[in-house]
This record gives structure tokens, sequence and C-alpha cells, in this order.
């Protein structure tokens, strides 16, 4: 048994499946030598792959020499692609390209200036150069396969597996075309040294040329030319083989050479095998020995239609239009132009496309060459396409999935390995186009292929996405719940106490509206920023008022005077003041209608009393003091003396000057009012104990004291039964004291709204006058004045009950604003900051007490 | 006598080995989930358009696998729907009246228009559009599944679905079998 080595060199030849034997036409166009054809002005050069692996190194308007690069690009099939002659690019743009389609392909149209200039050329020999600089020279070459493919042949140059065998592929078993032919017989030598570059690069065992046995002439040149070459003897070899179509077919000439068979889905160099062109060999060598780019190829212009049929040089771009021209074309009606041979080739549907690469024949044949498409009939089942086909496939059966649209059981039968070579339609009795139909298939398995491919892609994606969207997702949860759990965490004293407050707030106000007792929350307490004990302060004074206005129990405001004894900063006790300021107009109001009950005035005083304790400020004492004094005196006014007595301890407790004065003041006050009940003594009773104080202001609050009380008593004494509803309050327990405090205010107020009108404006004018002492004074006297008058003008008309209460009431109103004067006063001795302060205390005490008269003067409306 | 014995004795042996053997099989081979639905799914074309109205195409396989239309999916077209009509064993369906058309086809973003409001980057069911807020977003047409659901959400309705370009990788030859014929347009000699 003879190695494969062994029997190579013998020359032994083995079959391949199939194959026809068509006339042979080569005669028409291989008589004379390649010749070259005038320049054309125009050349059409595709440049495909820009924008995928390559951007173009030209723009719209460049010179460019011959052999330029027109683009330039990385990836590993990548080819450059160069300009066919020198000239300007005039346009780079769709152009329809060398394609059965005819599809239009980005291309740059080059005007050629007649000068054929070329660029740069920098020539090497094969030591000069490592394997890689070659394999980058072919690649920058832009050599691609001649056979007809054009696959870049630097990839097959360079293959991951170690080559045995080189086959250099001189068939050209196509009937027409012999462009191989006349390179072969012409060009022997250079073809040689490419080869020779080949086998620097492979270094394979064997390199076997093989030409079919109808090119004898050229399987003689080339015998000549490897006994001329230095390449090592008895490696390369000339191999003749019968001529059968489709010898040609790389898997099919490898068959023949070797005996081996390219299993499906496999490359011959998985066998040790690499099949090249002649043509890329002598593309090769003037790569690397000229270092001339691929920019012009051998074609066959052949066909009865052509006036000079023969092989020419043609440069790649030149358009199939010119060079027919070129070769006294005569286009007849109807007639196509065959780009490839008339097995393989397809119809051009526009001649102004350009000659590529793999484009070895232009085909113009008459009528009596190629017969006119006849009408396809039925299969019969003859199976001469399946003795005819080279890769043994069942072309019948192909055919009848493919017609049937069942693409994938065509591909059960193996459509993928069909070439395409026509053997079956050419032996088709029923003259059916199977390779049209095997296209389709194949191109249909294709795009279901890439459909498919993209539907996994999709998938991919479409599941990548819902799992980032998840991701997402519980990403977000997590961080709102970290977030919630921080500010659970940090919110402990603070925050929590402030929500706490605001919701007390809340709860408070809707407990103030649908029901009168009111119970302000303990949370307050622990309340320390300034928004917080103003808004305690704020409710602490609504408490109040709602507790005022109906009498709640004590222990109520026991709750918010423990509130109180925790605030300590300004606003704080501003807030406490307005407080006071209402809950005396609140006591005042009541007081007014002298059915004064006296659990509401005690609470106040409870309220306000431990308060005032806990403000460690001097005003806030006096003030305090001021607001004792006159509810207590209120309640006295009602009921007996003792209670003046009570008021003294308390007084006294109070350490300073002002407080001492203040009660002073109250105590006088105190004794007034109840004298005023009794008799109208207490004027002159009240002048002694304003004696004993020493401070001018004392005297003047004594004097404004006075006068409230004197009004009060005259109010008390026009209202014969409201007196007689006192003591009853005092006797009756709470409930029924609430309901005669109702009843009582619901008459002052009446009484109130009847002279609210002028009321407002007078009382607008005293709280201007608490700028200073001696306005303060002044407007004191004034009042004290006015009050007199009342109590005079009242004095001597008891029995005038119906006009009076108007009167008193005026005068009541009118000590509003007084008091508020002289808690003013009595404030301005301390710091100006302060009197500041009760001046605003005053004049919100005093809107307050408007809104009250308005509020009420709306009820009774 | 005997004889009955030894025969229900042999069988009951046998019914117990054979037993465990099931058992264990059961056990050892137990397909988790419904292999039928995975096959649906390989066969639809995944676009997750919601056209079928089922939220992507998983959940049109499992409607189907439980016995649901197999002439919901537009995008499929009649080919998916043999191929799942053959799958299921069931009887071919004519497509919905609006699932006819079968090109194929991508959105396409007019870029100057576009004012960056990120609607259809949610809506894009496969990630296949790029672009930031405030900012020009633009179609991966390679990677765009041509599912329509971003034209809906853009407030300027500036995404147009287009055509998939015919290129020399995607022509199909059986635009061949009526011969193809290059109409040159006028201008084209001029410029020339």
């Amino acid at each position: 048994m003879l190695t494969l080595l062994e029997q190579l060199d013998k020359g032994t030849l083995w079959q391949s499946p199939g194959g026809i034997h068509p006339p042979q036409l080569k005669t028409l166009s291989n008589q004379s030598t390649i010749a070259r054809l005038p320049l054309a002005q125009r050349f059409v050069v595709p440049v495909p792959l820009v924008g995928e692996q390559a951007i173009l190194t030209v723009a719209v308007g460049d010179q460019v020499l011959k052999g330029q690069m027109l683009t330039e690009g990385t990836g590993f099939i990548y080819l450059p692609v160069h300009s066919p002659t020198s000239g300007r690019v005039i346009a780079i743009e769709q152009h329809a390209t060398n394609h059965p389609s005819s599809l239009p392909t980005l291309s740059c149209i080059i005007e050629a200036d007649g000068q054929d200039a070329w660029c740069e050329l920098i020539p090497h020999s094969l030591e000069q150069l490592s394997k890689n600089q070659i394999l980058d020279k072919i690649k920058y070459a832009g050599i691609a396969g001649m056979g007809g493919a054009a696959f870049p042949s630097h990839v097959k140059l360079n293959p991951a597996s170690e080559i045995d065998l080189v086959i250099i592929n001189g068939v050209e078993c196509e009937p027409y075309i012999s462009s191989d032919d006349r390179l072969m017989r012409d060009y022997s030598d250079e073809i040689l040294k490419g080869i020779g570059v080949i086998h620097h690069l492979l270094n394979p065992q064997r390199i076997i040329i093989a030409i079919e046995d109808n090119k004898p002439e050229a399987a003689k040149a080339m015998q000549d030319a490897v006994q001329r070459s230095t390449l090592p003897t008895g490696v390369v070899r000339v191999t003749v083989i019968p001529t059968k179509y489709p010898s040609g077919g790389e898997k099919q000439l490898i068959q023949i050479i070797t005996g081996k068979e390219v299993p499906s889905g496999h490359i011959p160099a998985q066998l040790g095998i690499v099949v090249h062109n002649v043509g890329t060999a002598y593309a090769i060598q003037e790569a690397i020995y000229q270092g001339k780019p691929l920019i012009e190829r051998v074609v066959t212009l052949t066909g009865e239609q052509i006036g000079q049929p023969g092989n020419y040089w043609l440069p790649i771009g030149t358009t199939i239009t010119d060079a027919l021209s070129a070769v006294n074309f005569s286009q007849s009606n109807a007639q196509k132009v065959i780009v490839g041979g008339p097995m393989m080739g397809y119809a051009l549907a526009d001649l102004d496309v350009p000659i590529l690469k793999g484009t070895n024949c232009l085909l113009a044949p008459s009528h009596n060459e190629i017969a006119p498409d006849v009408d396809e009939k039925a299969c019969i089942r003859c199976g001469e396409c399946a003795i005819a086909c080279p890769a043994l496939l069942l072309p019948q059966q192909l055919f009848w999935h493919a017609k049937a649209e069942e693409y994938d059981k065509a591909a059960s039968f193996n459509l993928k390995d069909c070439i395409e070579c026509g053997c079956c339609s050419y032996v088709c009795p029923s003259d059916i186009p199977l390779v049209e139909y095997y296209r389709v298939a194949k191109s249909a398995l294709k795009i279901e292929a890439e459909e498919k491919h993209q539907a996994e892609q999709a998938k991919i994606r479409f599941e990548a996405r819902l799992q980032r969207l998840e991701d997402e997702k519980n990403a977000r949860e997590a961080k709102a719940k970290e977030a919630a759990a921080k500010r659970q965490a940090s919110m402990k004293s603070t925050d929590k106490d402030a929500v706490a407050a605001a919701m007390a707030r809340i709860a408070a106000k809707k407990a103030q509206a649908t029901s009168a007792t009111t119970t302000p929350e303990a949370p307050q307490s622990t309340v320390d920023p300034k928004k917080a004990a103003i808004n305690a302060a704020i409710e602490r004074a609504k408490a109040k008022k709602a507790t005022q206005a109906n009498t709640v129990s004590r222990d109520d405001e026991l709750v918010t005077s423990t509130a109180d004894e925790n605030v300590d900063d300004k606003q704080a006790k501003i807030a406490a003041a307005v407080a006071r300021a209402k809950a005396k107009k609140a006591a005042q109001a009541n007081s007014e209608s002298t059915a004064q009950t006296p659990n509401s005035v005690e609470t106040t005083v409870a309220g306000t009393e431990p308060s005032a304790d806990a403000v460690d400020d001097k005003k806030a004492r006096v003030a305090a003091a001021v607001a004792k004094a006159k509810a207590k005196k209120l309640a006295q006014a009602n009921q007996t003396d003792d209670t003046v007595i009570e008021a003294e301890p308390t007084t006294d407790a109070v350490d300073d000057k002002k407080a001492r004065v203040a009660a002073a003041v109250a105590k006088a006050k105190a004794k007034k009012l109840a004298q005023a009940n009794q008799t109208d003594d207490t004027v002159i009773e009240a002048e002694p104990t304003t004696d004993a104080v020493d401070d001018k202001k004392a005297r003047v609050a004594a004097a404004v004291a006075k006068a409230k009380a004197k009004k009060l008593a005259q109010a008390n004494q026009t209202d014969d039964t409201v007196i007689e509803a006192a003591p009853s309050v005092d006797v009756v327990d709470d409930k029924k004291a609430r309901v005669a405090a109702a009843v009582a205010k619901a008459k002052a107020k009446k009484l109130a709204q009847a002279n609210q009108t002028d009321d407002t404006v007078i009382e607008a004018a005293p709280s201007v006058d608490v700028v200073d002492d001696k306005k303060a004074r002044v407007a004191a006297a004034v009042a004290k004045a006015k009050a007199k008058k009342l109590a005079q003008a009242s004095q001597p008309d008891i029995d005038e009950a119906a006009s009076q209460p108007t009167v008193d009431v005026e005068s009541t109103v009118n000590i509003k604003p007084d008091v508020a004067l002289t808690d003013a006063s009595d404030s301005a001795d301390l710091s100006p900051e302060q009197v500041k302060k009760a001046k605003v205390a005053a004049a919100v005490a005093k809107a307050k007490a408007k809104q009250l008269a308005k509020r009420a003067e709306q009820e009774e409306q | 006598m005997t004889s009955i014995f030894i025969a229900v004795a042999v069988l009951s042996i046998l019914a117990l080995v054979f037993g465990v053997i099931l058992g264990f099989a059961s056990k050892k081979f137990k397909v988790e989930g419904n292999p039928v639905i995975d096959q649906v799914e390989a066969l639809l074309p995944q676009t997750q358009c919601g056209q079928c109205g089922y939220p992507g195409c998983r959940p049109y396989a499992e409607a189907i696998a439980n016995g649901d239309h197999i002439n919901k999916c537009p995008p499929g077209g009649t080919a998916t729907m043999e191929k799942i009509a053959e799958l299921m064993g069931v009887e071919q369906e004519p497509l919905n009246a609006e699932a006819q058309s079968s090109v194929k086809k991508v959105a396409y973003i007019r870029e100057d228009e576009c004012i960056g409001c990120t609607k259809c980057i949610q809506a894009c069911p496969v990630d296949a559009i790029l672009g930031a807020g405030k900012l020009m977003h633009t179609v991966i047409a390679k990677d765009c599944t041509g599912c329509d659901l971003c034209v809906e959400p853009c407030p300027v309705d500036c995404i147009d679905m287009i055509p998939v370009e015919t290129t020399l990788q995607n022509w199909d030859w059986k635009l061949n079998s009526i011969p193809v014929k290059v109409i040159q347009p006028e201008q084209e000699e001029q410029t020339c």
C-alpha cells in the first residue's frame, strides 16, 4: 500500500462522483495572449465593508493614485480596497454592484486622470520579511481568492493546523473560461514565484498544480516553470487531471487528487490541505516582489456577442459596460450578460456594475450558444440529477422539499452541501432549474437561521432586562427599608416627639371642634425645640380659652401647667403672655356678664400660676402676678373679700419689687372690686393702698384697676338678675355652674355686641399709647376719668337698666386696653427687648379680644 | 394447588420488583416543568411584542401548552403557526386578520425630533434603544425585534417602523424568479 505522498508523486488520481461533460468552448477566448484594454474613464470601486469593519480614507474630491488604499480597517478577515488607477474621487455613493440582485452598495466612483500613476510601491524579497510581515503584505495588498469565491487569501495562508498539501487550482472546468489557462501559459514563472511564497509560508510536503487535460499548453508551461524554479525538487508537481465538470470545485479537486472527501461542514485545512487558485498565486507574487496591491485581474470576455473575445487585464472597478464596449460587444435584444461561466454564473440585471476580484469571466452568449429559458416541466423522478450530483446529494428530493417550501426537510437532505454547480439542472430532462430552487431554499434557511439567532439574542436580552428590572426593584426596596430603619433610629428623641406633638395638636383641635372639653396632651412636657414650644403655648392658650369658656375641670389645667414648666425660652414667654392676655380677656368677658363662675376664674389662676413660677424672667412673673391678681379680683368681685387674703400669700411669695407692685395693684383692685359691690366708698379705701406703693406706675395701675372695679360694680348693679345668679353658682356643683356660666356668657356677649363697633376703635387707640410711660399714664388717667364718669352716670339712674348695660359694656371694653397698658408699662422698666415683646403680646391680646367680640357677634346673628 | 400459590407468589414478587423500579425511575428521571413549553417557546420569534395578549413569548408558550389558540403570533407568521400546530398536534388556524404583514421591520428614531424622554427605552422589551434623559435616543437596529412597543409611548411621534433594508447578505434568491431589472434614476446620468 502506497502512502499518500507516494501516490501523489506517482500522479495517482481518484474518481470524484457525478459530474458532466459540457461542450468545451475555451478556444473562443484562449487563442491570444492576455491583452490590455484602453484605460476607462470611470471606475466603480465597491467598499462594502465600510461601516462594518472599515472606514474610508478618502473623501469626495480627493486625488488618488493607482494602488492607493481607499479603506482602512481592522478585523481578521478585513481586506483593504485600492484605487485601480490615478484620478479623483468624484462620488462616494450607493451604486449597483456585481451581484445577482444588483443591489446598491456603497462605492467610490473614481474618475481617471489618464496618468495611471502608481503610488509608492515597496518591493521585497522573501528573505527580508518574516512570515507575519508576508501575511500582512498579502492582506494589505487586498488579495482574495481569484477563483470566484473571493475569500481573503491571508486567512487561508495562516491556518490553525499543519498543512501537508497545497493544491494550486488551475483546473478551470467551466466550459467558457480561459483566464487561468492564459495566465498559466503567459505568466508561469510568476505563478511559480507566488507558489514559492505559499511554500515559504505553509511549508507543505507537496504542492500539486492541478490542470485539466484540456489545457495541455498550460500544463506544459507550468511544467517548464517548475523545472526552472528554485523550489526544492520533488515538492512541486504538475498533475494533469481528466476533464470533467466540476473538477475545479475545491472539494471535488481534493477528492480527485487525494481520494479524501472533505466532511460535510468542514474545511479542507482540517485535512491538512489548502487549495489556492493560480490567479491568487500570481497576485501574491505581485504583492510581495513588486509591492503591487490587487487592483487588476485577468477576465475572460467571451461569447459570440463579443467582437474580440479573449482574456484581458481589467482593473478591478472597471464597469462591465466599459469592458464590453472596448471589445465590440453587440447588444442584442433581451440578451443576457453572464458573470462567471455558463454553469455557475448569474445573469446581470444592470451592466453598469464593476468587475470584482472574483469576476473571472464575462459571457455574452448569442441565442445559439445558450438556449433561452424553457418552461419547466414536472419532475419525472428519472434520477439523472442524482447521478450527476458531485456532492452525492439527492437533487430530486431537495427539489421536492424546496418547491414545497419545506426548507427544514430540504436541510435534512444536506442542502447545505450543495455547491450549486448546476450539473443537475444541466442533465434534467424536464428543464427544471433545480439550482434556482436550491438557492432560494438556501437563502430561506439562512434567513431562518439568522432569525432564530436573533430570536435567541432577543430572548437573552429580554430575560436580562427582566432580571435587571427585578434587581433594580429589589435594590430600591432594600434601600427604602434601610432608609426607614435609619430614620427610625435617628428620630428617637426629637422628630418622633415633634410628630407626636403635631398629632396631639391635630387631635386637640378636633376635640375642640367637637366637644368643649379639651385635654391637652402630656407629651408636650418633653418638647424642647422652639417651634414645639410655640405650638405648645398656642395649644395651652387655646386649651385655656376652652376651659374658661366651658369650665373644664381643674385636673386638665394642671396638666397644661406642668407642660409650661419646661418652657424656658423667649418665644414661649411671648406665647405665655399671649395666652395670659387671652385668659384675662376671656375672664373679663365673663366678668362683664357678672355671672362669673368661681370655678372658671380659679382654674385660670391655677393655670397661670405655675407657669409664671416656672418662667424665671421678671417680666413673666410680673405679668403672671398681674394676671393672677386680676383673676382673683374678678372672682372676688362676685364673692367675698376672703379671696383677697388668699391672693396676698401668693403675691408675697414673689420676691421681686415689681411683682410686689403688681401684687399691690392687684390687691387694690381686688379690694376695690369687692367694695364696689357693696358700697361706693371703696374708691377712697383703695387710695391708701396705693399710697403704700411707692411707685408711680403702681399708682397708675391702681387707678386703672380702680376704674375697672367701679365699672364692674356698676355693671353688677344694673343687672340684678345676674348678681343673683352668681351666688347660686357658688353653691351648686360644676355642671350647674357651667350651665349658668354659659347662660351668663351668652347674655354678656349680647350686651357686648351691642356696642362692639365703637369699642374696637377705642381699643385700637390705647395700644399705640403703650410706647412710653407718660402716654400710658395719660391714657390711664383718661380711662380712669371715663370710668368715673360712667360710674357716676350709672349710679344715680339705677332704674335705667335698659339703657345702662350698653354704657357698662362700653366701659369694660375700654378697660381691656388699659389692662394691656398696665402690663406694658410695667414691663417698660425692664429691657427694651422685653418691652417690645410685651407690646407684641398686648397687641396680640387686643386683636384676640376683637376677634372674640366679632365671633360673638357672628354667633348672635 | 401449590402451583397456584407459586404463581401468585411469583406475580407478587414481580409486581413488587417492577413497582420498586418504576418508583425509582419516577424519582430519578423526573422532568421538571413542562417540556412542551420550552419547545413552543423555541418556535416563537421572541419579539416579546405582546401582540398575542401575553406579556412576552414565554407566557404565550405556556398558554399554548395549556390549550390556547396558536394563531396569535403575528411576528411569527404562518410558518410559526404551522410549526406549533405540528408540534402540538392541533389543527392549523389562519392568523388573525391584522397579523398578515410579514415584512420585518425595525424601529427608527428621527433623531433630530427626539426630546430624550426615555419612554421608548422603558418600553423596549429587549433593551435595543440607546439613550439617556434629555439626550437623543437611537435604536440598535441589529437588536430591534420590530415589536412596535416603542412607537406608542413616544410623546413626539418620532419613531418610525421601517422595513429592514435588503442587503447582499439577506437578499432572497426568490426575488430572482422574476428577472431583476434595475431602473436607473434620471438624475444619475447627470451626476456622472
